[in-house]
């Protein structure tokens, strides 16, 4: 009982926040509307004067695919990173390791509590409209599709939160991670298939993005295509090897740190 | 008439010396500063991989090739390098108005625009700059620019940083209308930009009408990108139009919004 208090409690009190303050959802939505939004009527174009397939790959599939990327992103796992830089730079990193909890775990929940609201708006609203304007993929009808969907995306927000943990917690060492932030960030962007779907990319950009961890943590974006029904198990295999290899790091960075804070005083 | 004149240079004098106070600030940490400027110029360069890939994938839409997309990157990353990195002051607003930490500037007799946009300094957009220029450089090469094309890149990227600086100020000025209006100027801000850097030739009917009169993106990088590679007279009478237009509206739309503005009646000193 007590291992999901935390979480719940966390959970609970910045959705209710997020309810009252609704900014961070005029936010968000301006977000997706300016990007996603330009993008679909970017390819519908692009695709239309393509004659409806590029790559075997109608508009449809790459639409939903994108649409899976921008509705992950407004959870907002990659902010972790500047907050645990700002609880570095502010010394507050000094109070939260006094308390009777695991620093890490409530960084996390707390990241995942300020997305939380808009992301389950958003993707509602936004999912709806989409199949409202263009339909589904035939892929979303398998059981395969129904069956792994949810657990490709539980691995890429433990992924992300590790990845982008790692990030912030080089803020130990170098203070100003924003430069280390910036790659990593945009190696994401590029690999998971934000502006470019996944299915459009060249063959060694596709491998680079299948086998390296930027990309694993954006595998829900594969999961649209017809590929995804028979090497599923192919991503979910190197999704679960980048978890267990960058949460050993982060476990080892971790303890690392902890010998890093000095306590100023004052 | 004079006396316009010599004020108007007093300000630019100060504004001058501000952003040098700034930039020795800045470059002070030197490592961080370098850090910063190189980051954002290789983070910028995961747009011009998209694109050339896309471009690659789909092929040319509209005429707009690889060398366009470079040319558009260039002119949209130094008109964003230029205003808010000399300019950083006026991303800080929405925290200045919420902490009430603006009643230092209205008590400036300094111009209060100046006084604010040249109150920080954005280190990361030097390398936004820096990466501009490269672009554009490339952008030259790849196109065989002639004298006029190059003399053409020159003033568009006085234009079209005239426009981006305009619309930063209208974006930050709603700080003025909104509790905790950070998010809200970022949303904002983000609407404007995104468009701003996607491939200018997917921009077509309504929504290209969209992007250049209401929302204006497409002058920041597009446009500017089609005139030179067009060497469209009528496109360049009509940005230099819309630049008066924005600029003398943001001014304005500034001026009615500090009227907003109520003190919170902090007890800081500045920082």
């Amino acid at each position: 009982m007590k291992a999901i208090r935390l979480p719940s409690k966390i959970l609970k009190t910045l959705t209710k926040d997020r309810m009252h303050y609704p900014e961070r959802l005029i936010v968000d939505t301006l977000s997706v509307v300016a990007r996603f939004g330009v993008l679909i009527i970017l390819y519908s174009y692009v695709f239309k004067i393509n004659g409806g397939s590029i790559n075997n790959t109608t508009f449809v599939t790459a639409a939903w695919s994108m649409f899976f990327y921008f509705s992950f992103m407004i959870l907002g796992l990659r902010s972790i990173s500047k907050y645990i830089m700002q609880d570095v730079k502010t010394g507050n990193v000094e109070v939260l390791f006094s308390k009777p909890i695991s620093y890490m775990f409530y960084r996390f929940w707390w990241q995942i509590g300020l997305g939380l609201y808009s992301f389950i708006i958003i993707t509602i609203v936004g999912g709806l409209s989409l199949y409202l304007a263009i339909g589904f993929p035939s892929t979303f009808t398998s059981s395969i599709f129904l069956f792994t969907v949810p657990f490709i995306f539980l691995g890429g927000v433990v992924l992300s939160l590790i990845l982008y943990g790692i990030v912030g917690l080089l803020a130990f060492w170098i203070q100003d991670i924003n430069p280390v932030f910036w790659i990593v960030d945009k190696a994401v962007m590029i690999l998971g298939g934000s502006y470019l779907p996944v299915a459009l990319f060249p063959l060694i950009m596709y491998k680079i993005a299948l086998y390296s961890p930027f990309g694993a943590s954006q595998f829900l974006t594969h999961s649209v295509y017809e590929s995804w029904q028979v090497n599923w198990y192919e991503l979910f295999s190197i999704q679960f090897f980048w978890i267990i290899i960058l949460g050993f790091t982060l476990y080892l960075m971790f303890r690392g740190a902890k010998k890093k804070v000095s306590v100023n005083g004052g | 008439m004079e006396v316009n004149y010599l004020n108007f240079m007093k300000e630019i004098k100060f504004a001058l010396y501000a952003i040098k106070k700034n930039l020795q600030n800045s470059a002070e940490l030197k490592t961080s500063f370098l850090m910063n400027v190189f980051g954002m110029a290789i983070n910028n360069t995961a747009f011009i991989i998209i694109w050339v890939f896309f471009v690659k994938t789909v092929g040319v839409i509209n005429g707009w090739t690889a060398a366009d997309i470079i040319g558009l990157l260039g002119f949209t990353t130094i008109c964003f390098g230029i205003v808010l990195s000399v300019g950083d002051g006026l991303r800080r607003l929405p925290d200045l108005v919420s902490s009430g930490s603006f009643d230092r500037f209205l008590l400036s007799p300094k111009n209060l625009l100046v006084r604010i946009a040249t109150s920080s300094f954005g280190s990361s957009a030097v390398g936004d700059m820096i990466f501009g220029a490269v672009c554009l450089i490339f952008y030259g090469i790849l196109i065989q620019a002639t004298l006029y094309q190059v003399l053409l890149i020159i003033f568009l990227i006085i234009i079209a940083t005239i426009i981006f600086l305009s619309l930063v100020i209208i974006i930050h000025s709603t700080s003025f209308l909104f509790t905790d209006s950070d998010q809200v100027t970022l949303g904002i801000f983000n609407f404007f930009l995104t468009p701003s850097l996607f491939n200018g030739g997917a921009f077509h009917g309504l929504m290209r009408v969209f992007f250049m009169f209401i929302v204006p993106s497409l002058l920041v990088g597009t446009i500017p990108v089609e005139i030179v590679r067009d060497v469209s007279v009528s496109k360049l009478i009509l940005i230099i139009i819309l630049s008066v237009f924005w600029f003398w509206l943001s001014i304005k739309i500034f001026n009615k919004c500090v009227k907003k503005y109520e003190s919170s009646n902090f007890m800081t000193f500045g920082q």
